[in-house]
């Protein structure tokens, strides 16, 4: 436990760098400064309609990607670039712990980032309207789609020094064009399984809207985190199998 | 001693006809080996599978054929070992955010150790880095990123200390006192193995040695006795004396003798027995009256032997 705990918040340092934070911070409040200026400009447009558009045309498909693609795929795989994965394999642990406890540490990061946010997205959306109801539902979707990112990114980053590229590839070509060519496909899509599980806890309407944003085929909470947790396993489990098995320099 | 020179009585860490290749790239080749406590000197030039060694050892890769034991189990399937295990890495292998010290720390709490503090301590002070222990690795010289690698290996106070060219980037100062350290571990009666291409640094601190070249076997036992085995190369002697012909020519007579050159008052002489020729030259220059100012063995050092190891 207390290897894991050592592990676990030597990445959050690790990926918490100053430049990285600031750029990844700017970042976040990015999608709630344009909600703020469309408040002045598109006034007559019904706020909760403004607030699924960034939803689920920005937050969810780009930035919570991109961010959670870059934190977790440094997570591990500087490990592996810098040379320093022998300090953490080499030791009396098992290897399931490092897997863990390092994907652990990028979800912390990514998962903060993006409920970040989240936050100011619902904060700026509550100044308006005077709900806070949709603070809850789009800081778990943001955690939500953050781990299951991570639990594809984490691996990917160990397994390939071009991570970020073919998690871009991923994003784009598979999330953002295949599935949305075959909603079928859609539980496949982490940024989804995230806005189901805010479609699920937010005010009933909320669903309802979001098929008008192409998001017709989300699954509810109850499935999204179920998913989650899946996903994580099959990746801490996968991971963990490689460390034990793959030559690891 | 058993016979053959490669194993040792009181196996720490084997090799068993162990091979490594990467695609079509041999780096180690039907290396069987083994060693026990004392230091080690895993000698070779750069690529020879010094390093592809090391990380069979500590099970960070795994042998494409044979076997790898670390008191008695294959790492990689068994970490309780690594307990036992400290790894100085040849790259950098540190984290530029943290500080000496809490990289240390880092390495005693992933290793299970009761007393984080003390033994970080400890292992900072063994090393003598502790005035700038406070500060960033990102902001340390090499030398000073290789003593807080050894720290962080010396932190669980391991049987095994693998060390990967340990004293690149040192210097002098800091060499010395960690070949001290090292003799002084080895004495102790821990299994130390360092590998190095730089001979000088393995003479100094190694009480046996392994030679790998181009990913083979090529030696193993101390330095005279491995100069000894090559059998189908003569010693060299350089003999200063004041009636160099003279000598050279009576030197010719003896059948111990393969060759002499002379250079005015120097003779280099060629000889399969170099304890007997040490033997017969006081009694030959008496006969001819000749008297000898050097007897020195050109050939006998680890450099020698080495190049004659890499030459083959």
């Amino acid at each position: 436990m207390r290897a894991a705990w050592a592990i676990t918040s030597t990445t959050v340092k690790q990926l918490l760098g100053v430049r990285r934070m600031i750029v990844f911070g700017l970042a976040e409040l990015a999608p709630a400064g344009v909600f703020l200026l469309m408040t002045q400009t598109l006034a007559e447009e019904a706020a909760l309609d403004r607030l699924l558009g960034m939803v689920a045309a920005l937050y969810f498909p780009l930035l919570v990607p991109i961010v959670t693609l870059i934190v977790a795929a440094s997570a591990l795989g500087d490990e592996r670039r810098d040379g320093t994965l022998s300090f953490l394999v080499l030791r009396p642990i098992p290897r399931s712990v490092v897997a863990l406890s390092k994907s652990a540490g990028a979800v912390i990061v990514a998962a903060g980032l993006n409920a970040l946010g989240a936050l100011a997205l619902s904060a700026v959306y509550a100044v308006e309207t005077g709900s806070w109801s949709m603070v809850v539902p789009l800081v778990v979707g943001g955690v939500v789609a953050s781990v299951v990112y991570a639990a594809l990114f984490v691996p990917l980053g160990f397994f390939t020094d071009r991570a970020v590229l073919a998690g871009l590839a991923f994003v784009f070509i598979f999330e953002n064009s295949v599935v949305s060519a075959l909603s079928g496909l859609s539980s496949l899509s982490p940024w989804r399984i995230g806005l189901s599980a805010f479609a699920g806890l937010a005010p009933g309407e909320v669903a309802t809207e979001l098929a008008d944003f192409g998001a017709a085929s989300l699954s509810g909470s109850g499935a999204a985190l179920f998913r989650t947790v899946l996903i994580a396993a099959i990746s801490v489990g996968a991971t963990t199998m490689v460390l034990r098995r793959r030559d690891l320099a | 001693m058993t016979a053959n020179p490669a194993l040792v009585e009181s196996p720490t860490v084997e090799l068993d006809d162990a091979s490594k290749w990467f695609g079509q790239k041999v780096a180690v080749s039907n290396v069987t080996c083994s060693f026990g406590p004392g230091v080690t000197g895993l000698l070779g030039p750069n690529g020879a599978g010094k390093t592809t060694m090391l990380r069979m050892l500590t099970g960070l890769i795994r042998p494409s054929q044979g076997s790898v034991r670390v008191l008695g189990v294959w790492p990689r399937t068994s970490p309780s070992v690594y307990a036992d295990v400290g790894l100085v890495p040849e790259e950098a292998a540190v984290y530029p955010s943290l500080t000496a010290r809490e990289y240390v720390r880092y390495a005693a709490t992933l290793s299970g150790i009761a007393d984080v503090a003390e033994a970080t301590d400890r292992a900072i002070d063994t090393v003598g880095l502790g005035g700038p222990a406070d500060r960033k690795l990102a902001g340390y010289s090499k030398g000073m990123r290789q003593r807080a690698k050894v720290a962080a290996a010396l932190v669980s106070d391991p049987q095994i200390l693998l060390l990967d060219e340990p004293l690149n980037g040192t210097d002098p100062v800091q060499r010395l006192h960690l070949i001290n350290l090292f003799q002084r571990l080895g004495a102790e009666g821990r299994t130390l193995i360092v590998s190095s291409h730089i001979l000088d640094e393995v003479d100094r601190m190694s009480d046996r040695v392994i030679a790998i070249v181009d990913g083979r076997l090529a030696a193993a036992g101390d330095v005279a006795a491995i100069r000894e085995a090559m059998t189908d190369i003569p010693y060299r002697v350089r003999i200063e004396s004041d009636t160099g012909r003279v000598l050279a020519a009576r030197l010719l007579e003896e059948a111990l003798v393969h060759g002499v050159s002379v250079d005015d008052r120097i003779l280099l002489v060629e000889t399969s027995d170099l304890a007997a020729l040490g033997r017969r030259v006081p009694a030959v220059a008496r006969e001819v009256d000749a008297r000898i100012t050097s007897f020195q063995p050109e050939d006998a050092s680890l450099e020698s032997v080495f190049r004659y190891l890499v030459r083959r």
